[in-house]
């Protein structure tokens, strides 16, 4: 039983971290972390001026409409958000990290977007009016650690692609931010001017973002919203949504590869070790018929048997999923990734257990037959 | 202790004696051969006849002992008679049940009240505490779990290891391990009591307090045990002899309770 225990728990720990993983693919990570009252996002069957591939869909004309937004009764301040990652270096280090750059329109109120406060940006009206970048950047933490910047620093952003239309950018650290405590504390993140990420990722012209946060009554941002975005969703308090999974194809392929994968190899695991476990346990078997337990009440006894070890080592797979997860994150965000690669969340333990069952359940018929081929007879006279 | 058990069943040792003469097992012309036919009809294997037209019958409050070589269908027999399997042909009646015609839903639920098995090597299930090993068979019967832990340290503490009550089997001498087997064979109250060489993994003086206590626990009931061992065979009411699946002497015509060997 031992070995269906370990096998069931690596298999749906595994399941667990590639489900994580489609889930930040599909929920859009760091990024998304944010106190928005409501959310504007691309609608996945509208036709949009918008680029559409493995980042999704995208809003466009999000400044001006934003603004429109923002004339509204009911609504305190709209933002369109754009996430790209880019590198950036402090000047002369001539060592390039992987940032997660979030693009955020600020107002006078402190606000959160990515797990940082925007009031460290300043207000939107200044330096915007002539057309130049505002050049303020706020860092998280592990950001700032990664650069080895601080407030007041400097830092460029280098690109061996960049022409004459896309202008460099370069600017100045006006903090370094303690991220929130939502599960991105680690993630590489920085807040910049919407128009300035916009001009250097050369979505300025169609004005693009991933979405618009709105702050303010959110049922006047939900008729609002509908009417000025029409070829979009307004959501209301975002979190990280499992059904998510269902909007992103890439996510759902990734999850129910996962879970048929899954499936089959915990399945496969489970008939292999609970058979061979029933096979090094006929005699009990034997025993059980001698004192008059009837078949039925044997075959029972190895079905129940067999699920509960399941149940157990999927229990130990969540724990492991979620370890996982929490690795993985911490892997990444140490190494190539900026944000979070992979995301947890409750449901995943009722999943895991499910799946596990189903998996048992698929399973339990070659037990079953070995347990009832068991002659009484050949085990008490061995 | 032992006569707890006694009264438990209700009878008596004057009451035994009016029932004395109830056949509780008899087979009649029972014939069973092993193999003869290889899977998918074939017929590769060789058939061996464990019992020929074997004839036998063993009364309430008679202790009966099996005694002949190995291979002479001593154990053959004592499955018969609990039913774990049904002869080729022939009649096994257990208190006047033919085996032969239940099903074998029917039969397990027969030995599960009416026979307690005693096996050589004791097949205790060794996860399992002495006391639960004892409330295996009240298991399937229904009981209450107070109830069942209630006779079971009552019979343990009638076979002496009231302070095992807890202990797992792997805990246990051979001597207690026998102990809590026997237990366990009386757990249900059975008419019948069989007994498998329980003396075979036993050291002299272990197996004499083992036989004993199946003597005495077995004084109002149908007991048939089968053994190569002298001393286990004198303990018995009757030696039926046996040779090549035949009974060469069933222990009526001559003189009883002594091992031809």
């Amino acid at each position: 039983m031992a070995a269906t225990l370990v096998t069931v728990a690596v298999t749906v720990g595994l399941l667990l971290v590639v489900t994580g993983i489609a889930l930040a693919l599909a929920d859009g990570g760091a990024a998304t972390n944010d106190d928005g009252d409501a959310h504007i996002v691309p609608d996945e069957q509208a036709s949009l001026s918008a680029v559409d591939g493995v980042e999704g869909t995208r809003l466009g004309e999000t400044n001006d409409r934003a603004e429109e937004l923002r004339a509204h009764e009911g609504v305190d301040h709209a933002s369109p958000i754009l996430a790209e990652p880019g590198h950036l270096e402090a000047v002369g280090s001539g060592e390039p990290q992987t940032v997660l750059l979030v693009g955020v329109l600020p107002d006078e109120e402190p606000r959160t977007v990515a797990g940082l406060s925007t009031s460290s940006l300043g207000d939107t009206e200044a330096g915007s009016e002539d057309g130049q970048p505002h050049g303020e950047i706020v860092l998280s933490e592990a950001t700032a650690d990664r650069l080895e910047a601080s407030e007041g620093d400097e830092l460029s952003v280098p690109d061996p692609e960049a022409t004459a239309n896309v202008p460099s950018l370069s600017v100045t650290v006006t903090a370094v931010e303690e991220a929130d405590s939502d599960g991105d504390t680690d993630a590489p993140v920085a807040l910049v001017y919407v128009t300035d990420l916009q001009s250097f990722s050369g979505a300025e012209n169609d004005q693009l973002a991933d979405r618009v946060t709105v702050w303010g009554d959110e049922e006047a941002i939900s008729a609002i919203g509908a009417e000025t975005f029409p070829e979009a969703t307004v959501e209301s308090q975002r979190t990280t949504d499992p059904r998510a999974l269902f909007d992103d194809g890439l996510a759902l392929a990734a999850s129910v590869l996962a879970l048929l994968v899954g499936l089959v190899i915990c399945s496969s695991f489970i008939a292999t070790t609970a058979g061979m476990s029933v096979n090094d346990d006929r005699r009990s078997l034997a025993v059980l018929e001698s004192v008059g337990i009837p078949r039925r009440g044997r075959l029972t006894v190895v079905a129940v048997s067999t699920l509960a070890t399941t149940v157990v080592g999927a229990i130990l797979g969540v724990a492991l999923g979620f370890a996982g997860i929490y690795g993985l994150d911490i892997a990444a965000s140490a190494t190539v990734a900026p944000g979070t690669v992979a995301v947890a969340h409750p449901v995943f333990a009722p999943y895991a257990v499910g799946v596990a069952l189903l998996a048992g359940l698929i399973a339990i018929p070659y037990p079953l037959a070995i347990a009832a081929r068991t002659s009484a007879l050949e085990e008490v006279n061995r | 202790m032992i006569h707890r058990i006694l009264r438990a069943r209700g009878t008596s040792r004057s009451s035994t004696d009016e029932v004395a003469s109830q056949a509780a097992v008899r087979l009649e012309d029972v014939t069973h051969e092993y193999g003869g036919r290889g899977r998918f009809g074939s017929s590769r294997e060789r058939s061996v006849t464990a019992l020929e037209e074997v004839t036998l019958t063993v009364d309430t409050g008679e202790i009966v002992g099996l005694q002949g070589p190995s291979g002479s269908g001593k154990s053959t027999i004592l499955h018969a008679v609990s039913g774990l399997l049904v002869p080729t042909s022939g009649r096994v009646e257990l208190l006047n049940t033919d085996l032969s015609e239940r099903s074998d839903r029917e039969r397990t639920r027969l030995r599960r009240t009416h026979v307690g098995i005693v096996f050589q090597r004791f097949h205790l299930l060794p996860s399992l505490s002495a006391r639960a090993n004892v409330a295996l068979p009240l298991v399937q019967a229904g009981i209450p779990k107070p109830a069942r832990r209630k006779r079971a340290s009552e019979l343990l503490e009638s076979v002496g290891l009231a302070d095992r009550t807890t202990h797992l089997p792997g805990e246990l001498s051979g001597g207690e391990r026998q102990r809590v087997a026997i237990a366990r064979a009386l757990a249900s109250d059975p008419d019948v009591l069989v007994a498998d060489e329980p003396t075979g993994e036993l050291d002299t003086e272990t197996g004499r307090s083992v036989l004993e206590l199946l003597t005495t626990v077995g004084r109002n009931r149908a007991v048939l045990v089968a053994s190569h061992d002298s001393e286990t065979l004198a303990v018995t009411d009757r030696v039926v002899s046996l040779a090549d699946g035949r009974i060469i002497d069933d222990g009526r015509s001559g003189r009883s309770n002594t091992p031809s060997s």
